[in-house]
Formats: C-alpha cells, sequence, structure tokens
C-alpha cells in the first residue's frame, strides 16, 4: 500500500527538486550536488571494469541507496517480517521512473531499458528482466534475514553486504556462503551457534 | 502384476552429472511443461532458489526473476493460508490450503469446520498430489481417428454446444460432484438440454436410506454420534475407514473410546474381516457374511423382552422379534445364546450406546435388512435423537440403479450425448456391468476428469477441469454447512472449471444464452452467494461473502434431531428375509474391501497414498488376497505365492496374505488398484476385484459382497512389499496395553503386567543399575556445560495409544511437511522407505483355535534420546544433541556411514540409498516442495526432527513479537493432522504445558525403556476395555 501512496504523490507532483524531499521522507534537505555521497557519472561501457557481474540494467544502488539515501527496506520489503529480503517488482521501480527518466544520457539508456521490460511485460515472447543473483545461501542453509534486522537494526545489511551503498554495481564483499563467515560473527556476539539454527 | 520402476544403478550415475549441471529443475527450461509467464505467475521471486532439488549452488550462475505487479497476499518467505474444501470423498471436510510464493505446498484442516476441526486425513492432505500429478491432462482433447489432438478451448466449447444441442433431449450426465452450487448448476443446465442427471458415488449408502425408508419411512442418511455413545457395536460398517465422514467419526470415537476421567466406551466389532475399524474393537465376532442381520435382530430381542423402558410403539415388534431367540439366532451365527445375551446387556445398559451397519464390505445382498435391523436395534435401545439423529441433510445420490437405467438406454440408442464428470463409471463399475460396451454406443462421450482413466479412454472429447485448489466452487456437505472453495495459485495446467465450460457452452446455444447469463462460474458463485446472505439477513452481501470466503464458507450450527421418529406405520412383519445368497460355487465368500488409501479407486495415482502402508497389513505398492491361516494351510500356499481367483464372472491373480483376522471361508482382496489408466504410478498396479463381481440384480444398490470364488494355486511369486519387521512383538513390550480393570485403578504398566503375570521388562542386573546410575551423574555435568547450560525449551511428545487408531494420517503429513521422497516397490522391499514416522502394527493372540485375535498399533518415529545411542558413533557430529533436547541431524555434514541408523534400537533413521527425491518430486509434483526443508541428497541419512522447522519458525515469530514461546505455538505436522487428538507435543520445562500434563498419566511408559537412552516420546498404553 505505502508504493501506491507513494506513487499517487509521484503523479501529483512535478518535477524531480519536489520529489527528491518525498523519497528521502522529509530527511535534511539537501540539493543532491552538495551531498558526500554523490555518485560517480559512469555509463553501461564501464560496467565491465566495476567488481562484480553486469546486470540486465545498470541498476546503481550507489545512486539510490547513497546519494538518494533510499532506505534498503523500500525495495527489500520482506527484509524485517521473512526469511527473504524481497526484491522490488517492476511495479516498484516504475512507481518512480514513470516520472523520473535520469539526470544524463547514461541514466535515460538505463530507465529507457527498464521501461521496455515494463511494456514487454504483457507480451509473453519478450525477455523478462532477469537479475544475476549476487549473494546466496546453500538450499541446506535457512538464513532468517528478519531475525537478523530485529537484533541489528534496519541498517545491518552492510555487516553481510558490504557497503552497497556506495558500489556503482553490487559485487560480493563477503563471501556469505561460507559458514565460518556466520559463525566468526555468531561467536563475537555470543549467539546462537546450534548447527539446526540454520541446518534443518 | 507390474513391478513397478526401480532407480537403478546406471540411470543414477547417467543423472547425477545432470544435477550438478542443472539443480535447479524449477527454473524454466526447455523440457518444463510450464510456462515463462506462468512459472512468473507461480513461483514468484524466491521460489526459484529455495525449493529446488539439488545441492550447493555455488560456483553457478542464479537468476532472480522479479514480480511485475507485487500481489498484496504474497510476502516472498512467509506463507499465505487459504480456506476451503475438500474433495478427495463426499464429507467434505474444511481446508487450510497452506501456499508459499504462490504454490500450494500444505493441506490441513480448518479448525472451524464442524465436520473435521481442523485436522485432515491421508487422503485429504494427498489431494496436493492430484493437483501437481504429472498424469494430469494438459489441456483440451479430442479424438480424431482414434488419436487425441489437442484443440483450443473455445473450439472445444463449440463442439460440445454443438453435439449436445443437436441430439437435444437425449443427453445423459454422469457426475460425481457434491451437492453445490455447481451441482444446481448442472441439474438445470442438463435439464435445459432436456436430459438426465445421475449423480453417482460408488461408494453408495443406498442400503442405509432403503432400512430407514422401511423402518422410520425416512429415506435419508443420519448422523451418528460417536463421541456421545458408551457402547458401540459395529456390523460391518468401517467407520474408520471409508463410511461415512470417517474425521469426524474417529474425533468422535478418540472421545468415547479414549481412556478418560478412569472410564471408556466399549467397542465390539461384527464381520467376517477385522478391517482397522476391527483392529480398534476391543471384541470381534467373526460371523458369515449376511448373518449380521440376524444378530442385530437377536440383540434386540432380548433387550425387548428384558427391559421395560423401550419406547411405547416397539412392542408391536414384539412378536416378530420373539422368533430372534438367542438360541435361533446362535444356531444363525455360531455364537453362543449366553455371548448374544450378555452383548444385548451391556448394549443396553450403556446409556446411550449405538450400533452402525453399513459400509462396502458389508453390503451383500442382504444389506438393507442389516441396516434396517440396526435400526431397529438402535429404536429399541432408544439410541435415535441421542446418537442417531436425522435430519442432518447428508447429500445422497441415485445410486446404482440408476447407472443401471442408464446402461439399458445406452443399449437401446436412447443417449445421443454422454458428459462425465469427476466419475470413473468405467472403474468403479464392475467389468460384467458391461458399462464401456454400452458407452461405446453413444455417438458423442464427454469427460471434465482431471486424469486419463478408464473413462476418459473411451470418450470423444476432454474438457480437464480445475482441481478443487484452482477453483471457485462450494460445496454442502450437510445441513447447515456450506463450504467455499477458491483458486489458491494459478492453474498449473491449460485446464478450465467445468463450470465456465457449462456457461459458455450454454451460450452458444440461442435459448440458452439468456438463461444461463453469468460469464463465468465465479461470477455465478457469488450470485448464489448474494442470494444466500440475503436469506440470512446479512445487509452487506460483499461483506457476507469475504467473511465467509475467509472463514472456509458458513457453518452454521448443527440442525437440530427431529423431535420423534418414529416406527413407519407399515413396517413389514418380518423384518428380515433370510440370509442373503451368494452367486456362484466356490468355497470362498469374496469380500471386496474398501482401501482407506485408495477410496474408491481416485487415490491410486497419488505415490502418497500408495506408499502410505495399508493400516491393517502393511502392504503398500500392491494388491493381495487375504486368507485365513487354515485356508492357507489346506490350499497349502504362503505368503507371497500367487493364486488364481475364479469366480462365474471372471478371474484374477494375485499374491496371497495369511491373515488371521479372515474368517477361513472369506477371501477378501481391496478395492482401488488393478487400473488399466489413470497414470504412470496406477496403471497396472494390482488387481480390481469388481472384475470377478456379477453385474447384480437392480435392487438399488450394488452388492459388492455377494459373490463365491474358487482359488486354484499358480507356480507364480510376488513378494509383497510390507513395511513390518515382524507382526509379533515377541515379549518387546512395544505396544502395551492394560485392561479397564487396571486402568481404572490408576495402575502403572508395570504393575498392570504383574497383575497379569506377564514377565517384566527385562531387568538390569545391579551392576548395570550402578552404571546407568553413573552415566545419569555424568550425564547431568555435561547439561551444566557450554550451550546446553543455557535457558531452552525442551521438547518432549505424548502419544497416547488408547486413542491412536493406526489410520495413517499422520504419516502423509510427515511426507507433506518434510518433503520425504517416495521409494517405490523395488525399495519398499529392500527396507529403504523413507516414512519418518510409521505406525507399527503388532498382532496378539490368533495363534490357537479359539484364542481371541487382536492387533495393537504403536506410532514409531525418532524418540529423540536424550542419552541417543546414534550420536556418539557419528565419526561426522552430524547426529548431535541440540541444547533445547532435539536429536539433531545435519544433512551437510552427514558423510553416509550410516553407524547411527545400525545404532539405533527403534530404526527410525532413513538413508537415501539412491537420489529418491529427484524421482519422487519430478515435475510439477516438485512445486509441493515445503521451502522450510532441506531436500536431501543421495548419500545422506534423515529422520523425524520433530518438525525442526516448525519449532524454529514459531521461535523466530515470537522474538519478532519480543514474547516468549507459548504452549501451542508449536504443532508438529503429525500432531495437527491426528484426528484422534492423539500426539501431543510441547516444552516438557514448562509445567503449564498439555505434554507436562500429558506426561503425568499412570499408563506413561517408554518403548525400551531398559536400554536407558531417555526417549523424549512417551508413550501412554492402551486400555483393553
Amino acid at each position: 500500500m505505502r508504493k501506491l501512496v507513494v506513487v499517487g504523490a509521484i503523479s501529483s507532483l512535478a518535477g524531480l527538486a519536489v520529489l527528491l524531499p518525498v523519497l528521502r521522507r522529509g530527511s535534511a534537505q539537501q540539493p543532491p550536488a552538495a551531498d558526500s555521497l554523490a555518485a560517480p557519472r559512469l555509463s553501461v561501457s564501464d560496467s565491465g571494469s566495476l567488481k562484480g557481474p553486469r546486470q540486465p540494467i545498470f541498476f546503481r544502488h550507489d545512486i539510490h541507496a547513497g546519494q538518494f539515501k533510499m532506505q534498503c527496506q523500500y525495495c527489500h520489503y520482506s527484509v524485517g517480517a521473512s526469511s527473504e529480503p524481497g526484491i522490488p517488482s517492476l511495479q516498484t521501480c516504475m512507481g518512480c521512473h514513470q516520472v523520473i527518466s535520469g539526470a544524463d544520457s547514461s541514466h535515460k539508456v538505463e530507465i529507457r531499458k527498464l521501461r521496455q521490460f515494463w511494456t514487454d511485460s504483457a507480451d509473453a515472447t519478450k525477455p523478462s528482466l532477469q537479475w544475476v543473483r549476487i549473494h546466496a545461501v546453500a538450499r541446506h542453509v535457512h538464513f532468517p534475514h528478519m531475525q537478523h534486522i530485529k537484533a541489528m537494526g534496519p541498517n545491518a545489511c552492510q555487516t553481510c553486504h558490504g557497503d552497497v551503498a556506495r558500489m556503482p554495481q553490487v559485487f560480493k564483499v563477503n563471501n556469505v556462503n561460507n559458514m565460518g563467515f556466520c559463525v566468526s560473527c555468531h561467536l563475537a556476539r555470543g549467539v546462537n551457534r546450534d548447527c539446526t539454527a540454520c541446518h534443518y | 502384476m507390474t513391478v513397478r520402476p526401480v532407480i537403478t544403478r546406471d540411470q543414477e550415475s547417467g543423472e547425477s552429472g545432470n544435477q550438478d549441471s542443472n539443480p535447479d529443475s524449477l527454473i524454466p527450461g526447455s523440457a518444463d511443461p510450464l510456462s515463462r509467464r506462468r512459472f512468473l505467475k507461480v513461483l514468484g521471486i524466491t521460489g526459484a532458489g529455495t525449493a529446488a532439488l539439488g545441492g550447493c549452488s555455488t560456483g553457478k550462475i542464479e537468476k532472480l526473476i522479479p514480480y511485475l505487479v507485487q500481489s498484496e497476499d504474497q510476502v516472498p518467505g512467509i506463507p499465505t493460508w487459504y480456506a476451503s474444501t475438500c474433495t478427495e470423498c463426499p464429507a467434505g471436510c474444511g481446508l487450510h490450503v497452506k501456499t508459499r510464493e504462490a504454490r500450494a505446498i500444505k493441506l490441513e484442516g480448518n479448525p472451524a469446520h464442524p465436520v473435521n476441526a481442523g485436522t485432515l486425513c491421508q487422503r485429504g492432505q494427498a489431494g496436493l498430489q492430484g493437483l501437481y500429478n504429472p498424469g494430469r491432462i494438459t489441456g483440451p482433447l479430442q479424438k480424431q481417428r482414434g488419436v487425441l489432438q489437442s484443440l483450443l478451448w473455445e473450439e472445444a466449447i463449440i463442439r460440445l454446444a454443438q453435439e449436445f444441442q443437436n441430439v437435444r433431449g437425449r443427453i445423459a450426465v454422469i457426475s460425481g460432484a457434491g451437492p453445490g452450487s455447481f451441482d444446481d448448476l448442472l441439474a438445470d443446465w442438463t435439464a435445459a438440454l432436456g436430459g438426465r442427471l445421475i449423480r453417482y458415488q460408488p461408494f453408495d449408502r443406498a442400503p442405509e436410506r432403503a432400512a430407514n425408508l422401511r423402518v422410520f419411512g425416512l429415506d435419508e442418511l443420519p448422523l451418528y454420534d460417536f463421541a456421545q455413545a458408551r457402547y458401540l457395536v459395529s456390523f460391518g460398517a468401517d467407520f474408520l475407514e471409508t463410511w461415512g465422514p470417517v474425521i469426524e467419526q474417529q474425533r468422535g470415537f478418540a472421545q468415547s473410546h479414549g481412556f478418560h476421567e478412569r472410564s471408556m466406551a466399549r467397542h465390539v466389532y461384527v464381520g467376517p474381516r477385522m478391517d482397522l475399524t476391527g483392529m480398534n474393537a476391543d471384541e470381534w465376532h467373526p460371523l458369515l457374511p449376511g448373518s449380521e442381520a440376524v444378530l442385530a435382530l437377536g440383540m434386540a430381542s432380548v433387550i425387548l423382552s428384558e427391559r421395560t423402558s423401550a419406547p411405547q410403539d416397539a412392542n408391536v415388534l414384539a412378536p416378530t422379534l420373539a422368533e430372534y431367540s438367542p438360541e435361533r439366532v446362535a444356531r444363525d451365527t455360531g455364537m453362543t445364546p449366553d455371548a448374544i445375551r450378555k452383548l444385548a446387556r451391556e448394549f443396553i445398559s450403556a446409556t446411550p450406546s449405538l450400533a452402525v451397519a453399513g459400509g462396502i464390505a458389508a453390503q451383500h445382498r442382504g444389506a438393507v435388512d442389516l441396516c434396517a435391523a440396526v435400526a431397529l436395534l438402535n429404536y429399541v435401545a432408544g439410541n435415535l435423537g441421542q446418537t442417531v439423529r436425522f435430519g442432518a441433510g447428508l447429500p445422497r445420490t441415485d445410486g446404482y440403479g440408476a447407472l443401471q437405467e442408464l446402461i439399458a438406454a445406452m443399449n437401446a440408442g436412447e443417449i445421443g450425448a454422454v458428459l462425465i464428470h469427476e466419475a470413473n463409471p468405467a472403474y468403479t463399475l464392475p467389468k460384467s456391468a458391461k458399462f464401456v460396451e454400452a458407452l461405446a454406443k453413444v455417438p458423442f462421450k464427454v469427460s471434465t476428469a482431471l486424469f486419463p482413466d478408464e473413462t476418459t479412454a473411451a470418450c470423444d472429447l476432454l474438457l480437464p477441469g480445475h482441481h478443487a485448489l484452482e477453483r471457485w466452487d462450494d460445496l454442502r456437505p450437510r445441513a447447515g454447512v456450506f463450504g467455499l472453495m477458491q483458486p489458491v495459485m494459478t492453474p498449473v495446467f491449460d485446464t478450465l472449471p467445468t463450470g465456465d465450460v457449462l456457461l459458455r457452452a450454454a451460450k452458444k446455444v440461442p435459448d440458452l444464452a439468456t438463461r444461463f447469463a453469468a460469464p463465468t462460474f465465479e461470477a455465478h458463485l457469488k450470485q448464489k452467494w448474494g442470494e444466500l446472505a440475503r436469506t440470512r439477513g446479512a445487509g452487506d452481501a460483499e461483506q457476507f461473502w469475504r467473511e465467509a470466503l475467509q472463514r472456509g464458507g458458513l457453518y452454521g450450527e448443527a440442525p437440530a434431531a427431529l423431535p420423534t421418529v418414529r416406527l413407519a406405520a407399515n413396517f413389514p412383519s418380518s423384518p428380515a428375509s433370510g440370509l442373503p445368497t451368494f452367486d456362484g460355487e466356490g468355497e470362498f465368500v469374496l469380500l471386496p474391501v474398501p482401501s482407506s488409501m485408495y477410496f474408491d479407486g481416485r487415490g491410486a495415482n497419488r505415490p502418497w497414498l500408495l506408499e502410505n502402508p495399508d493400516p491393517v497389513t502393511k502392504i503398500t505398492w500392491g494388491s493381495w488376497i487375504e486368507l485365513n491361516p487354515e485356508s492357507a494351510r489346506r490350499l497349502d500356499v504362503r505368503e507371497g505365492e500367487i493364486v488364481r481367483v475364479v469366480s462365474p464372472h471372471g478371474a484374477l491373480e494375485a499374491p496371497v496374505y495369511v491373515y488371521p483376522g479372515v474368517r477361513p471361508d472369506v477371501v477378501a482382496i481391496p478395492l482401488g488398484l488393478g487400473h488399466t489408466e489413470y497414470g504412470e504410478y496406477a496403471k497396472g498396479l494390482g488387481v480390481n476385484p469388481l472384475d470377478l463381481l456379477a453385474a447384480a440384480d437392480g435392487n438399488g444398490f450394488f452388492p459388492y459382497a455377494a459373490t463365491r470364488v474358487r482359488l486354484e494355486k499358480t507356480l507364480g511369486y510376488h513378494k509383497l512389499a510390507k513395511t513390518e519387521g515382524n507382526p509379533r512383538q515377541l515379549g518387546r513390550h512395544i505396544a502395551e496395553a492394560m485392561p479397564l480393570t487396571h486402568a481404572e485403578k490408576g495402575y502403572s504398566v508395570e504393575e498392570s503386567l504383574k497383575q497379569v503375570g506377564v514377565e517384566e521388562h527385562e531387568v538390569n542386573t545391579e551392576r548395570e543399575r550402578e552404571a546407568i546410575a553413573g552415566f545419569r551423574t555424568e550425564q547431568l555435568e555435561k547439561v551444566a556445560l557450554g550451550a546446553y547450560a543455557e535457558e531452552h525449551p525442551r521438547w518432549g511428545m505424548v502419544i497416547d495409544l488408547a486413542k491412536c487408531t493406526g489410520c495413517s494420517a499422520c504419516v502423509t503429513a510427515c511426507y507433506a511437511e518434510n518433503n520425504i521422497p517416495w521409494v517405490g516397490y523395488d525399495n519398499v522391499l529392500r527396507g529403504r522407505e523413507m516414512s519418518w514416522l510409521r505406525i507399527e502394527r503388532y498382532f496378539e493372540g490368533g495363534t490357537e483355535p479359539g484364542e481371541p485375535f487382536a492387533a495393537r498399533v504403536v506410532p514409531m518415529l525418532c524418540q529423540h534420546c536424550e542419552n541417543a545411542p546414534c550420536e556418539p558413533v557419528c565419526p561426522v557430529y552430524a547426529a548431535y544433541h541440540t541444547a533445547d533436547g532435539l536429536n539433531g541431524q545435519i544433512y551437510n555434514r552427514c558423510v553416509g556411514t550410516r553407524y547411527c541408523s545400525n545404532n539405533c534400537p527403534y530404526k527410525v533413521r532413513y538413508f537415501n540409498w539412491f537420489p529418491f527425491a529427484k524421482r519422487a518430486f519430478q515435475a510439477p509434483l516438485d512445486l509441493q516442495l515445503n521451502p522450510e526443508v532441506t531436500v536431501r541428497a543421495r548419500g545422506v541419512m534423515e529422520k523425524c526432527t520433530f518438525c525442526v522447522q516448525r519449532i524454529r519458525g514459531a521461535q523466530h515469530q515470537a522474538r519478532l513479537e519480543d514474547r516468549p514461546l507459548r504452549d501451542g505455538d508449536v504443532l508438529t505436522a503429525c500432531q495437527q493432522a491426528c484426528p484422534s487428538g492423539a500426539i501431543v507435543f510441547g516444552n516438557v520445562k514448562d509445567p503449564e504445558s498439555r505434554v507436562v500434563k500429558a506426561r503425568e498419566d499412570h499408563r506413561e511408559y517408554h518403548v525400551l525403556e531398559e536400554l536407558n537412552v531417555r526417549p523424549s516420546v512417551t508413550y501412554l498404553a492402551k486400555v483393553l476395555a
């Protein structure tokens, strides 16, 4: 529902400058250019030289989560309630990008790709958007995201996923599919290390 | 008998490379019948990642496919529940369907539903394997020059409308749908086209209705209140298996026959074969088939002559009942006059009592006489209005007579087109009825079956309907109960609800278009519910509909019993017309036994039911012929030898199972197998005893048990795939029982055993006791170390054997919850079945002539021993003890030494000798997999986990809500499913928990207690009334 509210709000507003405070949910009004987190100018041709797999859309976590300071949970909406963090539906993307077309040509190209996927979704013969999965644990492991958010707060994501807000292209900082990585943290914090906490 | 396919080592090694390269069979690929778009709809994003087969997934590229539009009621990782109604038998139980990422993964009972009150039988749970059955018809088909070819739905509907319009007035519809909006629509539609509608259920209860019409002038079925009855006599009615609403009856039976407050009801079973219902009786009288009615009349006679408080008008019966003196009854039945008097006196001294009759195995030619005699018995005992309640509005079907008329009409060429819906008469009618031959004479035959079965094989147009979990529908299983069904997921295949087919076809017929105006069946249904809302005085129809949908329907109060039911005025002077006759000259009476797994044959394509052992014989994957040991000795046959059963109407061959629970002059063969179609699992498996039966006389019902057969030895042998080790306890004290006299006094199991002079448990020597004490001290020291010293719950379970009937609903629940693969005939034969929870059945007595024969059951699962023998022998710590008292099994650690299984005294550990899961969860059955449970790979040991995923899930939820775990937050799958409520699970450290209360019972014992393994599962001994 929250998304719909936001969509409604967006459609009633005219430009990016007016929109930004809405997305930041009333955070301090600073012009994006003055933000220390201003994302570098990159185009899709640079993505090959960046770390991490190339994605079907050169989606910039550094712009969304970094420069615009969007909450992770805005898109990964079920992370606090479910074992699965959830990835945003195309509708969520389009909620903003119906209006926002990008600041420069490199952005415009990528947003056009997104809109193409959205238009193509009516046509079963066209390919759908398929992100390359970066973080995955083996299937005999049950990682409850919500417990970790509950215990460590809503900004705990970077503990495992690294500082995504500064990544133009997301890459694996920690090998989350390595039990040593999990256990070292559980050891340090003195929390449950029983096998059946994760393996069942 | 066809041997089931088995995974061989060649196949396995051929496939294993494939497993690594494409372990994710859920990802849409070339071989997948699901289209990409449907995949999106069905799975959403996380289904692809969480529940797929295969092991570690590192080193390969996985894709995440986002939803286009996020569904508001789907959150990845969190199950969504929908209320629905079960259609696996006519009982109409309420369902709660658990869905994850928009696919149904488990069926549970709806606690608000008056019939099943939150539990569900094995057949209901296996409905999921109907939904995801790989044998389903994937789209509309028509037969052209003998070959089935696909066509578009619109073409199919046009063809249906045209063909039916051409033969208006000469149409027949056979429907197995229960009463509800669809049935009403079908009746209207058929009438509008000038056809006849035959409502057909193979397991009809026509004889009971006929009997009630004869005795009380009421052509209906009563509801029986098993919970109130203090004395129960069943004359062949298998009320725990297939007769009536079995879950409701089992719940009532557990209430009355379970041991509560130092008392319990007594249950007597009368019938030639001890079935599951008979196994749960305290007394079994194996009468000659057909003589049960005489016994019921004899009991009524004794009651009437000795009791003054019988209903006034019952005295008119006195002259006729006087004929049935105990002496005469003794002559006909083979019981002693004293036993008959004793039975009658016990029956009348317990108020209220209850006698029931019916059931397929007791459906001989005298079935109406039998049911009438039992109705009389209930009448003279004053049970009407008490435990026998008329006015329940149970559904009625048209019975066998109507089908016989239809067959005659088809043969006479009077029928131009047939529509068959949710029925398989080509299988469920005996071959001698020549239904298939008659059907062939009909020019145009349409079927809406989901599966290719014997009937669809003869049809010209197949319009596969939606599964009950995919469509809108409702069901009125009894007065005051309106069960709703709603689509819980996108249809798996290109099917169409038959309601939509009817409505769309009607629009192609000019004069019907206005009469059937609703665009879809969903709209039609909502309109009907709008009318219902008005009659109920609900102001807001939309709100009424939403609330009903959320609850699963409209569950009114049970209708009050009709105030007075009196004997019919024209009650015949002679209540029974003598002993029934049997066809043929053979020395054995053939009992076709309804199976609690396959029902009328519809369960035969579900591996969960095929591998769930028959509760009585423990046989899986195939048919058998039950033969008394005496007859087997005389014929010189042993178990597994194939004999030929010959009747005047046919012959069949199947292996022998020697069973002391069947009379020496009777052979029993289970119904439901021997399909010639019906998908890869059912086709060619077992035999169908209907092949031996006569088409029978048209007295309104089909007499199943009306044939005599002879047996011929053959040279064949087919080993029966039984899951039991030894049918006898051999003094191991696994399934304990104590007489009621001891239980009343509060004796412990040991005291009771001492009283009856049975040797005590194997006594430990003094040195052993010292060692045990020393070990205990050592254990206590260990418990004070590390994580174990912290505050944790400790999980325990109590199983009440006085309530457990052995119905095996829990077994299927365990399969469904824990992604347990079925293994097939060959592997069961080698003892490789994976059933984490099995029902062990032990025979008692019956070895010498005159010794009463009985059986006991005990659910056997991992006992989660505190002092587990499996743990110290594991070289890799895969088997270990958790701090909350579980006996953990870590699959990814397991290297498959199988030491743990060797050391387990209960034999509850199961090894994946082959990649069983790959075959068991072939697409689309894999959509059923529970994402919360790892699918085990080859070479891994597995066992009952006490549903650790449910425990952890409940703990997570409690932590999210900042509250402690409450008693009842965790229900194991078996506990949740148990219709008897025999299983209690909880934290034994919480003194207020139900499990602790249940453990404080004098009947408590542990299986193999002398081993000092300290099991967490406590059993309460059965009580023998």
